[in-house]
């Protein structure tokens, strides 16, 4: 189908961005997502804010250890990274699991985070690596946690008049190593389960996709792998609660390939 | 709104609306059907066109967002009027039967080459799950890009 | 390429060029300036009656919104093509809905706007007040019966009451969406000076748009023009004409304008006819030794809210079908096919024989494991030897080698089977036959004045490449180069009228006709040159080139004789009985214990289509027919919920397989010639599709130690099954 009518900004600063962010508006970065529901009219949005052309929100970079990344940054460049490949390897493992190059060529981290759909890598992932999510608005800034910030299938924190601007990765510890598994029906179809893990000694970073309405962290498993279980164990407590018998067979199946990609 | 879009190395300009699709305006304003669209979903793959030599789905831009950038489309894959080594593999191979998803596989395999040109069989079977094909059952595809990426090597024994 | 043996050959298609270089011409690639386009309201309810429909003034760019009340006196209901030896009633498709409702999806109303997405706009602002009623979803919980048919042969309950071994078996195929990549779509165009109604249509063939166009818009044939363009792909899906398609002429007649519909994705996932949505319970009666006495079949068919012109049609190809390659003597096979609140179903690659195949090869496997004898064995025990051979459900098979397709389909595939901590692995067969050709086609060959053959035939491309395999017979034929034929179709004013593209038909009846045609226009070319050396025609001899040399050392070419006698052209219609296709395809399958996940590993298709014409093109739609078979198994089921609302309205909620997910699949053709036309030629274009769902799922039962589970093969469900199954 083709879109309803939208009156389109594109804006070139961070600053007009935010002057035009407002309950009917809706932000296009990567348009992977959006457009999609544009072009089935299940998105009507009376102004579109078009933030590709925000040149300032498109970095990667380290600084004081933590991995600083722009909200309009292509999720291809993220798979290219030497830097997040070499310090950060679970984003690259997450990354090129999104969809198919064609959609990293324009998809971006900051949209893919944005629009929170429960089948995303992305998110999951960070919620792992225990990411931060700077947002601003004329308000001013605020910064919130993968559990803050994900609070439904394709639902946020963020306010309307808000801008995901910034993802920050903290440095990971000594010795991390890290894992990613996930199920889809075919490949490239949106994941219908899957495991994010980083482990180190004596700590561990462990997020489910498809176990829940959002990303979860698996905590129970996450201090049983600290305290030296095995893979297998911790992902039998990763997946506990959920309901399904073979839903919790799958994520814990997977949960376990993840741990163990990350515990040579 | 007026927009310029460079496409094959030609300037096309026109007026489109915000919500103009890419893949609209290189089929109907630019008059360029060699792209095709299957979904507007962005999962056939049909409309996969090249900006600045990264392939992705037309029919997931708005035409105004490539204002003053450059495209590839099928119509200029074929260098000077000759085709170029992923054609002619795909007409050996007897990879395509309706053809309609032709031009898509073409532009994402032009550019996956580009940047693997010796890929493994899993990496090559991967970066095709982004087009879909209803009618050849893609085994001849594998083939087509495979002995295409042997030609562009200049012969070698396949790489991994 | 030199002429002389072409026939059998791999030759590469002519008609990639143009595809490769961006060349094509599909529907929605014509852009008739001035065009009004369409976009169709479409009801929101499985079933509702309608009370209202309220059209708003003032819409933006709209040229008019046309109702079931505007077509009154100008339309009639789709008409419904029905089969013998049982009942099929009249429920034909309206094209627009009246006062009631059927499916979601089904079209309302129609906005004829000067832009796609100006239509889309306005056809969200027509409100339609609709009194939901209550939806019926199944075959078996209906009560209305749409077609039926019942045959009984031989003393069935008597072979039943003596039998050793009597075996039952309940399978279900849910129903399937088509997707070709290309959507369908229409154009039409009214000369009101002339009167000449013009449709271009994405479509399977010319003839069937035409009289069904006539039908529906009374209409002379005569004054209706049908342009088939480019068609991308359509697997059965663009046969029959669809209501949209009337509409779009309806409308230009009543306007004025050329009007133009293109349809979108996700129109084409609701409201496309769709395939398979069958169930069926079968029983086989054995004697000690493992031989088949007599076989019971009920059949029900999931039809839709309608019949569409074709809709009736696979049903009863799969109750003629049930016997497969086996000599059963007394059967006893009824088919019941219920209107539900779906969109009907219709022909989709296969159309009625994989439903045949399966169904009855998986209950063979089951016997099998029942008698505790091997499943290739019991095969063996029970497939017919001597062809032709008339099968108890009344077809004559015209030839085949069963066994030799078997054995060769066992050595392609390498069985394996394993159990260990991590996975299970399971070999299965199926065997197939199918009914290829039938009725007619037609062919027309001309000489043209540069001495180059112009054939034009009433079968329709749309991917099968006839350009190439047709050419390959007249140049054979003639004694010419490929280069020097010039093949013509799709449109109405420019090939013979004749039967189209589906069935497996063309090489069989469109080839043959071609050859009929060739034949006859080497004869008018004889006679004119005989006259033209002044010898008698049977002096004359053929030599390389198209040259027609006489005993005294003269000769002519063919543009010599063209330019000699201008209007050298004849026609062929070739006819025969239907032909029956066989196969037999094996697979090895592998189920992963801790997800359940099923991996095909390989797949050995073995087809016996008589003789191939073109092997490349022939295992080409081999390869792209066991794709869809395996998609049937793996990923692809057009579900409804219980509303009865589609959850299949994009790719979302429909998976269609990756190259990722192939599987190696090693092909082999057995060629037995059919004895009924000059070719000895039957139908390869759905064999894969027919063959490969049965050989799946006996491989997935394999693995299973026994247990059945109906297709697709989710995850769940074979996790499920496997702890069932204590494996």
């Amino acid at each position: 189908m083709k879109p309803a009518r939208f009156d389109y900004a594109a804006p070139a600063t961070v600053d007009e961005t935010l002057g035009l962010l407002d309950d009917d508006a809706t932000v296009l970065a990567g348009g992977q997502s959006l457009v999609p529901l544009l072009n089935l009219r299940l998105a009507q949005p009376a102004l579109v804010v078009d933030i590709g052309g925000v040149a300032e929100l498109d970095y990667i970079r380290a600084e004081d250890g933590a991995l600083r990344i722009g909200a309009t940054t292509r999720q291809a460049a993220l798979e290219r990274s030497q830097l997040a490949r070499d310090d950060w390897p679970l984003l690259h493992k997450a990354v090129r699991l999104v969809g198919h190059p064609q959609i990293r060529t324009r998809g971006t981290v900051g949209g893919s985070v944005a629009h929170a759909d429960p089948a995303a890598e992305l998110p999951v992932a960070l919620t792992a690596l225990g990411a931060r999510f700077h947002l601003a608005s004329r308000r001013g800034v605020r910064s919130l946690g993968a559990a803050e910030l994900f609070l439904g299938p394709l639902y946020t924190s963020r306010e309307p008049d808000e801008l995901l601007v910034e993802i920050e990765v903290p440095a990971q510890p000594d010795g991390s190593a890290s894992g990613f598994a996930e199920h889809a029906r075919t490949h490239g179809d949106f994941a219908t389960a899957g495991a994010a893990a980083v482990v180190a000694p004596g700590r561990a970073g462990i997020a489910l996709l498809g176990a829940a309405p959002v990303p979860v962290r698996a905590e129970a498993a996450e201090r049983a792998l600290a305290a030296g279980a095995a893979p297998h164990e911790a992902a039998e407590l990763a997946a506990a609660d959920i309901d399904d018998d073979y839903r919790r067979a799958l994520c814990t199946e997977l949960a376990r390939r993840a741990i163990a990609e990350a515990t040579p | 709104m007026r927009i310029s879009v460079e496409i094959n190395g030609r300037a096309y300009e026109d007026d489109v609306e915000p919500r103009t699709l890419l893949s609209d305006f290189i089929r109907h304003h630019a008059g360029l059907t060699g792209t095709k669209v299957g979904c507007e979903q962005g999962v056939c793959g049909a409309c996969t066109v090249q900006l600045d030599g990264e392939p992705l789905r037309s029919c997931l831009m708005l035409a105004v967002q490539a204002d003053g950038r450059s495209l590839r489309t099928v119509e200029g894959l074929a260098d000077d009027g000759e085709l170029h080594p992923l054609q002619r593999a795909f007409h050996e191979a007897h990879a395509l039967q309706c053809g309609f998803c032709t031009p898509g596989f073409l532009m994402s395999m032009e550019a996956f080459l580009r940047e693997r040109p010796a890929p493994a069989e899993h990496e090559l079977r991967e970066a095709l799950a982004g087009n879909l094909c209803r009618c050849t059952g893609y085994v001849a595809i594998i083939e087509a890009v495979e002995s295409a990426a042997r030609e562009m090597r200049g012969g070698d024994v396949q790489g991994g | 390429m030199s002429a002389g043996r072409l026939v059998g050959r791999p030759v590469r298609r002519r008609e990639d060029e143009r595809i490769l270089r961006g060349g094509t011409r599909y529907l929605d690639d014509i852009d008739p300036p001035g065009a009004a386009h369409v976009a169709f309201v479409r009801s929101s309810f499985a079933h509702a009656r309608i009370t209202g429909v309220n059209v708003p003034d003032g819409l933006d760019g709209v040229t008019a919104v046309i109702t079931a009340a505007d077509l009154e006196g100008r339309v009639s209901d789709l008409p419904v093509q029905g089969f013998d030896g049982g009942r099929v009633s009249a429920e034909g498709h309206p094209v627009l809905a009246r006062d009631e409702v059927r499916y979601a999806g089904q079209p309302v109303a129609a906005v004829l706007a000067e832009s796609r997405a100006l239509a889309e706009d306005a056809a969200e602002l027509v409100e339609v007040d609709y009194e939901p009623l209550e939806p019926v979803l199944a075959a078996r919980s209906s009560d209305v019966t749409m077609t039926h048919w019942h045959k009984l042969t031989g003393d069935v309950d008597g072979a039943f009451a003596s039998a050793e071994h009597v075996v039952r078996a309940s399978h279900a195929l849910p129903r399937l969406a088509p997707v070709p990549m290309e959507t369908r779509g229409a154009i039409a165009s009214h000369d009101a000076r002339d009167d000449m109604l013009t449709v271009w249509v994405s479509a399977q063939d010319s003839h069937r748009q035409l009289a069904g166009l006539a039908k529906v818009l009374d209409r002379a044939e005569e004054a209706i023009h049908v342009v088939v363009p480019d068609v991308g792909g359509a697997f059965g899906s663009k046969g029959a004409p669809a209501p949209e398609t009337m509409l779009v002429a309806a409308a230009a007649i009543a306007t004025g304008r050329t009007v133009k519909w293109a349809e979108h994705r996700g129109e084409n996932f609701v409201a496309s006819y769709q395939g398979r949505g069958v169930e069926a319970e079968l029983e086989l009666a054995f004697d000690a030794g493992g031989r088949m006495l007599a076989l019971r079949a009920r059949i029900w068919a999931d039809l839709g809210g309608y019949l569409m012109p074709t809709t009736a049609i696979p049903g009863h190809t799969t109750a003629m079908l049930m016997c497969g390659v086996y000599d059963i003597r007394a059967a006893d096979v009824e088919l019941i096919g219920r209107r539900t609140n779906k969109v009907p179903t219709g022909p989709y690659r296969g159309a009625g024989r994989p439903e045949a195949a399966y169904f009855l090869e998986c209950t063979v496997d089951v016997a099998a494991r029942q008698l505790g004898l091997d499943p290739l064995e019991l095969r063996r025990r029970n497939l017919i030897r001597e062809l032709p051979y008339e099968t108890a459900l009344g077809w004559t098979y015209d030839s085949g080698d069963y066994a030799r397709c078997l054995e060769l389909a066992e050595e392609l595939v390498e069985p394996e089977r394993l159990s260990d901590g991590e996975r299970v692995v399971g070999t299965g067969f199926g065997m197939y036959v199918e009914r290829a050709g039938g009725q007619y086609e037609t062919a027309e060959a001309e000489l043209l004045p540069d001495g180059r053959v112009l054939v034009r035939s009433g079968s329709s491309p749309h991917g099968q490449g006839h350009d190439t395999t047709f050419a390959q017979l007249a140049a054979e034929r003639l004694g010419i180069e490929l280069a020097d034929v010039e093949l013509r179709f799709g449109d109405s004013k420019e090939v013979p009228r004749g039967v189209g593209t589906f069935a497996s038909r063309s090489v069989a009846m469109g080839g043959s006709a071609v050859v009929e045609a060739a034949d006859a226009l080497r004869e008018r070319c004889r006679s004119v040159a005989a006259r033209l050396l002044a010898v008698a025609e049977d002096e004359l001899e053929w030599k390389g080139g198209g040259r027609l040399a006489a005993p005294h050392g003269r000769s002519v070419t063919l543009s010599e004789l063209a330019a000699a006698e201008p209007d050298i052209r004849v026609s062929a219609r070739f006819s025969s009985d239907l032909s029956f296709s066989s196969g037999a395809y094996g697979a090895v399958v592998e189920i992963e214990r801790a997800t359940g996940r099923l991996r095909v590993l390989r797949l050995a298709a073995v087809d016996d289509a008589g003789t191939i014409v073109n092997p490349l093109l022939a295992e080409g739609q081999v390869i792209g027919g066991t794709a869809q078979g395996l998609g049937q198994c793996l990923v692809e089921e057009a579900a409804y919920d219980e509303a009865g609302n589609p959850t299949f309205a994009s790719f979302v909620g429909y998976s269609l397989l990756t190259a990722a997910e192939m599987p190696p699949v090693t092909t082999a053709f057995v060629e037995s010639p059919s004895p009924l036309n000059p070719l000895g030629a039957k139908g390869i274009g759905e064999g894969g599709s027919i063959g490969t769902p049965g050989a799946v799922a006996n491989a997935v039962a394999d693995a299973l130690g026994g247990a059945r589970v109906d297709p697709p093969f989710s995850e769940d469900k074979l996790w499920r099954a496997l702890r069932e199954a204590g494996r």
